[in-house]
């Protein structure tokens, strides 16, 4: 008969877990260090799969930890230094209690400090590792770098954030990074492929902060000080990997020009360096300067056809990519004072152009607003006053645009005064068969070389939109599928406009016997009888199928028909407003 | 001493002695007590000796105070005549040429003691009464001893503690700045590769472990992310500031949707709320409840008591015993019954030979559906992945979604109003991937009531 009876709770998933308060006095911790050291070694709660098991019974609502990660936690010689920290405030406390000062600066001075170097090393083993998770660094120190120095947070957290985005950025500049831009009412969004990764971050606006209640500063902070830590180190890793020398310096040759002007009136000695870099228009120093770019060429290697088809298409785009990476190469820029100017000092910066304010904005201006060979002023106010001739007076938004559609944009929809077109979402791939608004069409075509101006009708557009899935089909492996596809658009399209198909007879032509054609309608009977040939199972998929594609191309068609009646609606607007 | 106590009893007796206190105390007026007087006690009792003991007592007090007896005393001693300050003939003549003769005048008359201190000065004859106490030290032993320890402690370079309290008070001039300790968020700190050096343990790892000097490995399964979610979740493209039409319309329609939820949970709560107006109280119904009882009492009593008989009745229950034949017959009953439902048992194995198709299909079919099962959790699984777990008490809140307005959109960059706050929107983020539990802030609890007390100045005026 059976041994001992099994008492209940005493293994499987009750063991396995710890709840949140059990845990923190294992450690023997307060709960704020506890939720501290969980943040700063990357320890998550755990939600059980059975909750009532683990919690022996009770159904009560806890946060669990996974018992083998509290036990790991017990090895951190962090925890030991939260608890000198707690010691060490409670003997600051009794001397300011008993008023003595030399006590209180004895302990001041010997402050338990710990250092995070080890945890960013244990939790991202490799550069690579450090460098997929900077993404949420990255926001946090942008946001953090914007607070007012208000004591929400400590004034050294601020400044550092600030001196680690402006290394930052000064990297995507050199390296010329910046891929996707997108101004949003939260805030602006940058996209950057560093190392192969794409990484996405978040600017607020300047001054836009108001502090909301329900966040907890306290775990903002922490998580805070993790991140300056790693973005610290990815710095200079980056850094390094450029030849660029860490702490960064200007270039001798920016730094004497921007010597000329009185520093003094814009920061004190101390903070003017970071200004100066702040600024983003000067190049920083490299550690071996070279005059010429080295151009780091793929060694060819003679191999099989195939490879070498790939090798070259590899190059082409390495070449576009280039090319995409100068649009602003030769253009000189100067912004007016009441356009964002880090922003914009970033961006043309980052794509080779040349920037510059007027000296009273801020630090760092490299030319004047009088100065001939500026091509493009940015303004964001109804007019100005006086303007140059040989100079394009356009709003911010151009800017943006080009960056997002790889190429200069024309200028004549972003004068001053004009009503701009809109600004599109680079974070959004359409799909086949999804609904593409016409002003990424026009952009489309742009980029397919294809000049198109004001006037053309809305029907090129859609003959466009045809092309382009054209292209795509030509991807595609089945194409039988996209020629009936193509068929059925045609119908849906016609049907949707409201023509009816033309009849017509017309004299009789001798048919010339075309191998390609003909290999085609073999293709498609070839179809249609495998179509034929299927089973019931099959078919209902294959009909399934068929008929979602067509639904999503019947909604596009049909978005598409309304943006039609839309602008005609705006158009004669326009036309009743100017008579 | 009796010899001068007698002297001074004749002196006091002599016409011309002077008492200080000029109010004798008459003589006792009215009847004189009669009693014996053979015995000393009662002598000392009745007898009355107060004028001798004023007498005396004014003695006492004379040479106390005036250093002797007044009468013996000289008259010059005690008079003398007041004729003005003498002046001088050359102070008259010359007041301002003979200043410095002046000073000097007086600083011989600053040696010379002043009238008012002579008098005030002591000249009694009875000398002070010695303090027993100024001579006695309490505690002498024991201060000796702590006079001792701390000599012992000093000679150690001990400094006791309320010196030691003393120069703590005193704030620390200091000369040279020490290195700061350098925090983690020193705006001016280093980095270093931390990626390229790789440490060569020259140690035994064995050693290194068992001695606590190797970090304890990392488990892998840290490393995992709780969510799938991307860190950065970019906004819709109708959060453009310029958007297109349509995106900003189908954000607009997101944000409605949640908007709608939103609003239906609140009515579905007011609904279950709301009185239901059957329920309340009409004057009719208030009537009839306060004649509840008052009519028709009698009938409802006598159905009542019906009641009460027809239970009585019912509740006797016939327990019947079986017959030895009865026991018999059923069990031959369920004996027959097991059998039957073996034979059955086995020919509908045998049977099942024949049916192998049909097992094999459903088999087949059971299969599927496992198959089918298992791919759908395995899906819900995955996409839960990528939700928001329930971490703790609270359950996880998305915040509003960010969204203008078409007639709240700005024309251009500068008039940009942004909308929502960032600071929110990582946090929330950090809850939507589980990193953090959903939490409220601490609610301030009051522990002791507030007290109101109206000041005085206040309440004068009111």
């Amino acid at each position: 008969m059976g041994g001992l009876q099994k008492k209940k709770f005493e293994s499987g998933a009750a063991t396995n877990y710890i709840t949140r308060n059990r845990a923190r006095k294992k450690l023997q911790l307060s709960l704020p260090d506890f939720r501290r050291l969980c943040i700063l070694k990357g320890i998550y709660p755990h939600e059980p799969k059975h909750k009532k098991k683990v919690n022996k019974g009770s159904t009560a609502p806890r946060t669990f930890y996974l018992l083998k990660d509290i036990r790991f936690l017990l090895h951190e010689p962090i925890v030991g230094k939260f608890r000198e920290y707690k010691i060490f405030v409670r003997k600051l406390k009794k001397a300011y209690g008993k008023t003595e000062w030399s006590a209180v600066e004895r302990l001041k001075e010997n402050k338990p400090t710990y250092k995070l170097d080890h945890i960013v090393k244990e939790r991202y083993p490799s550069f690579i590792d450090a460098l997929r998770d900077i993404d949420d660094a990255l926001c946090m120190c942008f946001l953090f770098s914007t607070f007012a120095r208000t004591g929400k947070c400590h004034v050294q957290t601020i400044q550092l954030c600030r001196r680690l985005t402006v290394e930052w950025m000064n990297y995507v500049i050199t390296s010329r990074a910046l891929r996707k831009v997108f101004i949003s009412i939260k805030g602006i969004y940058y996209q950057a492929e560093v190392m192969g990764q794409p990484i996405t971050w978040l600017v607020p606006y300047q001054f836009a902060h108001d502090h909301p209640t329900d966040v907890d500063y306290r775990v903002m902070a922490t998580f805070t000080e993790l991140y300056t830590t790693l973005l610290g180190f990815v710095n200079f890793r980056l850094y390094l990997s450029l030849n660029l020398l860490y702490p960064p310096k200007l270039d001798i040759k920016s730094e004497s020009e921007l010597k000329e002007e009185d520093e003094d009136d814009y920061a004190m000695g101390s903070e003017s360096y970071l200004e100066k870099l702040s600024a983003l228009s000067a190049s920083l120093a490299r550690v071996v300067t070279s005059t010429e770019e080295e151009e780091a060429q793929i060694d060819l290697f003679p191999t099989e056809d195939e490879n070498m088809e790939m090798m070259e298409e590899k190059e082409k785009e390495k070449k576009l990519l280039e090319a995409q990476m100068k649009i602003f190469e030769g253009l000189k820029f100067f912004l007016n004072r009441e356009v964002p100017r880090e922003s914009l000092a970033f961006i043309i910066r980052c794509f080779g152009g040349e920037v510059s304010w007027d000296k009273s904005v801020s630090i760092g201006s490299t030319y004047e607003m009088m100065d001939e060979t500026i091509t493009h002023h940015i303004v964001d106010r109804p007019n100005v006053d006086k303007r140059y001739i040989n100079r394009y007076y356009i709003q911010p938004q151009w800017v943006y645009d080009c960056v997002n559609a790889k190429m200069l944009v024309p200028v004549e929809d972003y004068f001053i005064g004009v009503t701009l077109p809109p600004h599109l979402s680079p974070f959004v791939e359409e799909r086949e068969g999804d609904y593409v608004p016409p002003e990424k069409l026009k952009i489309l075509a742009l980029q397919r070389g294809e000049s198109s101006g004001q006037q053309q009708p809305e029907e090129e557009e859609e003959e466009e939109e045809e092309e382009e899935e054209e292209d795509e089909e030509e991807e595609d492996n089945d194409e039988e599928d996209q020629v009936e596809e193509n068929k059925l658009k045609k119908m849906e399209e016609q049907r949707s406009q409201g023509k009816s198909l033309q009849v017509k007879v017309t004299p009789g032509k001798v048919k010339m016997e075309n191998p390609v054609r003909l290999e085609q309608e073999e293709k498609a009977e070839e179809k249609r009888l495998a179509i034929m040939m299927m089973k019931k199972k099959e078919k209902y998929l294959y009909d399934k199928i068929m008929f979602g594609k067509k639904r999503k191309v019947r909604e596009a068609n049909k978005l598409a028909a309304k943006r039609k009646a839309h602008d005609d609606a705006e158009k004669a607007k326009k036309k009743k407003s100017r008579k | 001493m009796a010899a001068a106590r007698r002297l001074k009893r004749v002196a006091a007796s002599q016409p011309g002695f002077l008492t200080l206190k000029s109010n004798s105390t008459d003589l006792l007026s009215g009847r004189r007590k009669r009693v014996n007087k053979n015995k000393k006690k009662s002598w000392n009792k009745h007898s009355d000796i107060n004028d001798v003991e004023e007498f005396l007592n004014d003695i006492r007090h004379q040479e106390r105070t005036t250093g002797g007896l007044l009468a013996e005393k000289s008259d010059d001693s005690l008079f003398f005549l007041d004729v003005g300050q003498p002046l001088n003939d050359a102070q008259r003549d010359k007041p301002v040429e003979e200043e410095p003769v002046e000073r000097k005048k007086r600083k011989g008359r600053v040696s010379r003691p002043l009238r008012i201190d002579l008098i005030l000065q002591q000249d009694s004859l009875i000398p002070p009464p010695k303090d027993v106490l100024a001579y006695q030290q309490p505690n002498a032993k024991k201060l000796r001893r702590s006079a001792q320890r701390l000599e012992q402690l000093a000679a150690k370079g001990v400094v006791p503690r309320k010196q030691r309290q003393l120069l703590n008070r005193r704030p620390v001039e200091r000369t040279t700045l020490k290195a700061v300790t350098e925090a983690n968020n020193n705006p001016n700190r280093d980095y270093y590769d931390i990626w390229g050096q790789e440490l060569k343990d020259l140690a035994d790892p064995w050693y290194l472990q068992q001695t606590c000097k190797k970090r304890v490995q990392r488990p892998e399964r840290l490393n995992e992310k709780p969510s799938t979610l991307p860190a950065v979740e970019v906004i819709a493209p109708g959060g453009s500031y310029n958007p297109e039409f349509f995106s900003h319309q189908a954000l607009l329609k997101a944000a409605h949707e949640v908007e709608v939820v939103k609003q239906k949970e609140e009515d579905k709560i007011k609904r279950q709320l709301a009185v239901n107006k059957e329920d309340t109280a009409t004057m009719e119904t208030i009537f009839h409840e306060e004649l509840e009882g008052l009519v028709e009492e009698e009938k409802e009593e006598e159905e009542e008591l019906k009641d009460e008989e027809d239970v009585a009745v019912g509740a006797i229950v016939l327990a019947q015993k079986k017959t030895e034949k009865q026991r018999k017959k059923e069990r031959a009953l369920k004996i027959k019954e097991q059998r039957r439902m073996a034979n059955r048992r086995m020919n509908n194995r045998q049977q099942q030979l024949f049916q192998l198709r049909s097992i094999k299909a459903s088999i087949k079919q059971q299969d599927q559906k496992t198959k089918v099962n298992q791919i759908r959790r395995k899906a819900k699984q995955e996409a839960e992945k990528s939700q928001p777990r329930r971490l703790g008490k609270l359950k996880f809140q998305p915040q509003d979604m960010e969204v203008q307005l078409s007639g709240e959109l700005a024309e251009s960059l500068r008039q940009l109003k942004p909308e929502g706050s960032i600071l929110k929107d990582r946090f929330k983020s950090l809850q939507k991937r589980n990193l953090i539990e959903p939490r409220e802030r601490a609610k301030f609890k009051r522990r002791h009531k507030l007290k109101y007390v109206e000041k005085r100045a206040f309440k004068e005026i009111t």
